[in-house]
C-alpha cells in the first residue's frame, strides 16, 4: 500500500466516522456527571448493609465478589503461564551471572543506590501491607496492597543486587502465597454453601463501621486477594529477571 | 473542571503523544512509565484513588520494568550457545 493511498483511506475513514464521532461528543453526559444509579446506590446501602466505608471493596468483595473470584483465578493462570513459559533454563542458580551485551558494561553499584534501596524497600513494604490491611476503611486493597509489597522487593534488587534478591524471594514461598490465596478466596465461598448460604455469603460478624477488622467475610476473602497478588507479582519479576542472567559465562557483577 | 484536571488532560496528552512519537525502544518505555504517572495522578484528582493506586503501581511501575527486562534480554550476547538450548 502506498502513503498516498494510505492516506487517502484515512481521510476516507475521517470523513465516514465524524458525524457519528460528532454526534456522540455532543450527547454525552457533562464532564463528573454520573446517571447510573448503581454508584449511588452502593454509597447509601454499603456502609448499613456491610459496615464498610471503601465502597469499592464492598463491591469488588461482596456486591460482585463473584467477579473478583474469577479475576483472582484469571491471574493465577496467566501466572502460571508464564511460569511454565519461562522457567528452567537461565538464572536458576543464586550464583547465576548477568548476560553480557555488547558494548554495555556493568558499572559498579553507587552507595546511594545502596542507600535508597535498602532505607526504601521495608517502608514500602509497610506501605504496601497497610494499604492491603485497610481495604474496608481507607480507599486501596489486597490488588493494590499485594502489587505495592511485590515491587517493593525490587528495591532490594536495586540495592543490594540479583543475589541478595534472589536469597529473599523464594519461589516455594511465592507459589504457595499466589495459589493459597486464590484458593482462600474459594474457600470463602464454599463456607458459605457449607453452612447452608448461597455461594460467598458474608456470614461473619461485620464489626462496627470504620473499623480496620470490619467486614466479616471480606476480610479473608481481601486477605487471600493480598497473598495471591502479593506472590503472583513477585513470581512473574523473578522470573522475568531471571532471563537477564546467562547459563555460562556472562560478566561479573 | 477544574484548572488541575484540565492541566492533567492536557499533560496526559502530551505524554500519550511522547510515548507514540519515541521511536527507540528503552525511552519510549521510559516514557510509557510517565504517561503512567500522569494517568495515575489524573484518577487522584478525579477521586478515584483505587484506580490511582492501581495505576501507579501496574502502569507506572511493573509493566515498563517488564519491557526494560525484555529489551535487555534481547539484546545479551547468546553465542556461543549451551547445546541443550535450541
Amino acid at each position: 500500500m502506498t502513503p498516498k493511498l494510505r492516506l487517502a483511506l484515512f481521510l476516507l475513514a475521517c470523513i465516514v466516522t465524524l458525524p457519528a464521532i460528532l454526534l456522540l461528543a455532543l450527547h454525552m453526559p457533562a464532564f463528573g456527571a454520573h446517571p447510573l444509579p448503581y454508584g449511588d446506590a452502593i454509597d447509601a446501602a454499603a456502609p448499613g448493609e456491610r459496615h464498610i466505608s471503601n465502597m469499592v471493596s464492598a463491591i469488588n468483595f461482596d456486591y460482585r465478589g463473584f467477579d473478583t473470584l474469577g479475576e483472582e483465578f484469571m491471574l493465577l493462570c496467566a501466572v502460571t503461564g508464564t511460569v511454565v513459559l519461562l522457567r528452567g533454563s537461565r538464572g536458576e542458580a543464586l550464583e547465576a551471572r548477568p548476560g553480557i551485551v555488547k558494548g554495555r558494561r556493568i558499572l559498579p553499584r553507587s552507595d546511594a543506590v545502596v542507600l535508597i534501596g535498602r532505607l526504601f524497600a521495608p517502608l514500602i513494604m509497610l506501605f504496601g501491607i497497610y494499604v492491603a490491611v485497610h481495604a474496608m476503611t481507607t480507599p486501596g486493597g489486597g490488588f493494590q496492597g499485594g502489587v505495592i509489597a511485590a515491587t517493593s522487593a525490587l528495591l532490594v534488587f536495586f540495592g543490594d543486587g540479583y543475589h541478595g534478591w534472589r536469597g529473599v524471594m523464594k519461589s516455594q514461598v511465592l507459589d504457595a502465597l499466589e495459589g493459597g490465596g486464590a484458593a482462600l478466596y474459594a474457600l470463602c465461598g464454599f463456607a458459605s454453601m457449607a453452612i447452608g448460604a448461597p455461594f460467598l455469603t458474608n456470614f461473619l460478624p461485620l464489626g462496627t463501621l470504620k473499623d480496620v477488622w470490619s467486614g466479616g467475610l471480606m476480610l479473608v476473602e481481601n486477605a487471600g486477594v493480598a497473598c495471591a497478588v502479593g506472590g503472583g507479582f513477585a513470581m512473574i519479576f523473578l522470573e522475568f529477571l531471571e532471563e537477564t542472567r546467562t547459563k555460562k559465562g556472562g560478566a561479573k557483577e | 473542571m477544574s484548572i488541575l484536571i484540565a492541566a492533567l488532560l492536557l499533560l496526559l496528552a502530551a505524554t500519550g503523544a511522547g510515548v507514540v512519537l519515541t521511536r527507540a525502544p528503552r525511552r519510549q518505555v521510559l516514557a510509557l512509565s510517565v504517561n503512567g504517572l500522569v494517568l495515575a495522578l489524573l484518577f487522584m484528582a478525579l477521586q478515584a484513588p483505587d484506580v490511582a493506586f492501581a495505576e501507579i503501581t501496574v502502569g507506572a511501575a511493573a509493566v515498563p520494568l517488564l519491557f526494560l527486562i525484555v529489551l535487555a534480554s534481547m539484546k545479551m550476547d547468546r553465542s556461543p550457545r549451551p547445546p541443550d538450548e535450541p
